[in-house]
C-alpha cells in the first residue's frame, strides 16, 4: 500500500505538465487602447466587429496568473511568470479585439501575429518573429534579432521597423516607410510610397515598388548591397554613390569615377520631370538601379 | 517617426544654408581642415565646392548633434545625457585626423554604461546577438574612419560615418528603450 501511495506521489510529480487554458472577455472601447504582453509563445491578435476583448489559448504550467483588466478605454492583458523563471512559461495567446483598437504589444520571445486591425500597432520584441497586417493604421516595430513581415493591403500608411539581425520584409505597404537594421536584410515588395527611409550597416536592401510624383527614397548601407527596381514610371533627380562598390543602371547615364585618386562611382541624374529625388550610397555594397 | 520620414528632406540647400550660418559664428579652436586645401589644390575638384566640402565638416557635426539630441528625447522613458551643439562643434570632429568631443564621448559613455545593465537583462543568445552588431558597426566605423585618412574631403564617407556612428548611438538606445519597455511590462 506504502509503495503505491509512493508510486503515485512519484507519477504525479513526474507527469507531464498541461497548460491552462484560458477564455475570458470584457466589453471595450470601440477604439481603446490593448496593452498586451506575454514573454514566451506567441500572441495572435485580430480585430473584429464587436465591443469586446476576448482572450483564449493556454497559460504555461509556471504561470503565476493572466492579468485581464479594463480601466477607461485601455485594457491590459499580461501573463505574469515568476521572477527569474524561465521554465514553463510559455502561454500562446489568442486575443480578438475590436478592430479600430490601437495594440501595443512587448514579448521577449513570442512570436507575434496581427490581423484584420485598423489601429495604430506598437510591437516590441526581443528575439520572437512578428507579422502583421496593415489597414490603414501605423505600425511601429522594434526587434532585436526577430524577424519582421509586414502586409499591406489598403491605403497609406506610416510604418517604422528598427531591428538589430532580424530582417524586414514589407509587401504592398504603401505611404511613408522607415526601416533600419544593422545586419538584417530588408526588402520592400509592392506598394507605392512618398517618402521611404531604408538603412542598413551589413544587411542588403531590396526595394521593388513604386515612387510616387515627388516622392522621395533614400537608401544607405555601409557594406550591404543595395537593389532598387521601381515598378511603373520613376520621375526623380537620382544622386548615386558608392565608395568601393559598383553601380549598375537600366536607365540615366553611365556612372562615373567620384575622384581621380579614389576608388568611388557616382552617378547624378534626372528622369521625367525630376520632381521626386532618389539618394543611394554605400561604401562597399554595390548598387543597382532599374525599372520594370 | 516624422524626424526619421525628414531625413531624406534635408536637402543640400538647407544644409548648406544652415552651415554658413553657424561658421559665422563660431570660430572653431582650430582650423578643421588642416592640409585639405593643399590636397585640394593639387586636384581635380570633384563636383563638391571648397564651399561644401568645408561645410560638409559643419553639417556632419550639426548632424552629430541632433542625432544625439534626437536619440536623447526620443524615448522620455530612459533620458541621457543632452549634448550641446556649440560644445559638441567646437571640439568634435572625425575621420583619423581627429578626434570625437568631450561631450559626444561622455554622452557615448552614458549610453553605453547603460547598455551594459540592460543587456544583463536579456538571454544570453540575445545579448550575444547585440554585441556582434555592436562589433560589426564599429568595425564599420574603422573601415571608413581609415578611408577618410586617405580621402579627408570626401563627402560620402563623412556621410556614412556620422550615419555609421549615429546607427551606434541608435543601436544602444534602442536596446535600452526596448529592454525598458519589454522589461517593464514582466515587472508590473
Amino acid at each position: 500500500m506504502k509503495t503505491s501511495i509512493f508510486v503515485l506521489i512519484v507519477s504525479l510529480f513526474l507527469a507531464p505538465a498541461f497548460a491552462a487554458d484560458i477564455n475570458e472577455r470584457l466589453d471595450a472601447d470601440p477604439d481603446g487602447r490593448i496593452d498586451i504582453f506575454n514573454t514566451a509563445g506567441s500572441v495572435a491578435v485580430s480585430g473584429w466587429d464587436r465591443n469586446s476583448v476576448e482572450v483564449t489559448g493556454n497559460l504555461g504550467e509556471n504561470v503565476e496568473e493572466l492579468i485581464f483588466e479594463r480601466d477607461g478605454d485601455r485594457i491590459t492583458i499580461k501573463v505574469k511568470v515568476p521572477r527569474n523563471s524561465s521554465r514553463r512559461i510559455s502561454s500562446d495567446l489568442i486575443v480578438r479585439v475590436p478592430e479600430n483598437s490601437s495594440i501595443d504589444v512587448s514579448t521577449i520571445s513570442a512570436d507575434i501575429d496581427v490581423e484584420a486591425l485598423r489601429g495604430e500597432q506598437n510591437l516590441h520584441t526581443v528575439s520572437g518573429d512578428i507579422e502583421a497586417e496593415v489597414f490603414g493604421g501605423d505600425v511601429d516595430i522594434e526587434s532585436v534579432s526577430g524577424d519582421a513581415s509586414i502586409e499591406g493591403g489598403n491605403g497609406d500608411n506610416e510604418t517604422a521597423a528598427s531591428t538589430v539581425s532580424g530582417d524586414v520584409t514589407l509587401l504592398r505597404v504603401s505611404g511613408h516607410l522607415d526601416v533600419e537594421s544593422v545586419s538584417g536584410d530588408i526588402v520592400v515588395d509592392e506598394g507605392e510610397f512618398e517618402r521611404v527611409g531604408l538603412e542598413t550597416v551589413n544587411g542588403d536592401i531590396v526595394y521593388r515598388a513604386g515612387l510616387r510624383e515627388a516622392g522621395k527614397l533614400t537608401a544607405e548601407s555601409v557594406n550591404g548591397d543595395v537593389d532598387i527596381r521601381f515598378t511603373g514610371k520613376v520621375s526623380a533627380r537620382f544622386d548615386v554613390e558608392t565608395f568601393n562598390g559598383d553601380i549598375d543602371s537600366c536607365f540615366g547615364p553611365e556612372p562615373e569615377r567620384a575622384s581621380r585618386y579614389a576608388p568611388g562611382l557616382e552617378l547624378r541624374f534626372s528622369e521625367g520631370d525630376g520632381e521626386g529625388r532618389v539618394t543611394l550610397s554605400t561604401l562597399n555594397g554595390d548598387l543597382r538601379i532599374c525599372t520594370d | 517617426m516624422n524626424e526619421q520620414h525628414d531625413r531624406p528632406d534635408a536637402g543640400d540647400d538647407d544644409l548648406v544654408a544652415a552651415a554658413g550660418r553657424l561658421t559665422t559664428a563660431i570660430s572653431p579652436e582650430r582650423d578643421l581642415w588642416p592640409g585639405i586645401e593643399r590636397e585640394i589644390a593639387g586636384r581635380q575638384r570633384s563636383r563638391w565646392t571648397p564651399l561644401l566640402a568645408q561645410a560638409a565638416g559643419v553639417v556632419l557635426l550639426v548632424g552629430a548633434s541632433s542625432g544625439i539630441t534626437y536619440l536623447s528625447i526620443k524615448d522620455q522613458q530612459a533620458p541621457v545625457q543632452q549634448v550641446a551643439t556649440e560644445l559638441l562643434f567646437e571640439r568634435a570632429a572625425f575621420g583619423s585626423n581627429y578626434a570625437l568631443g568631450t561631450d559626444y564621448r561622455e554622452a557615448h559613455g552614458d549610453l553605453a554604461a547603460r547598455l551594459d545593465d540592460e543587456l544583463e537583462r536579456l538571454s544570453p543568445e540575445a545579448r550575444a546577438d547585440v554585441e556582434t552588431n555592436l562589433a560589426l558597426i564599429r568595425a564599420a566605423i574603422a573601415d571608413i574612419s581609415k578611408a577618410l585618412a586617405n580621402e579627408p574631403d570626401n563627402a560620402l564617407l563623412q556621410q556614412l560615418l556620422l550615419k555609421t556612428y549615429r546607427d551606434e548611438l541608435a543601436l544602444m538606445q534602442n536596446i535600452g528603450a526596448l529592454t525598458q519597455h519589454v522589461m517593464s511590462r514582466q515587472d508590473i
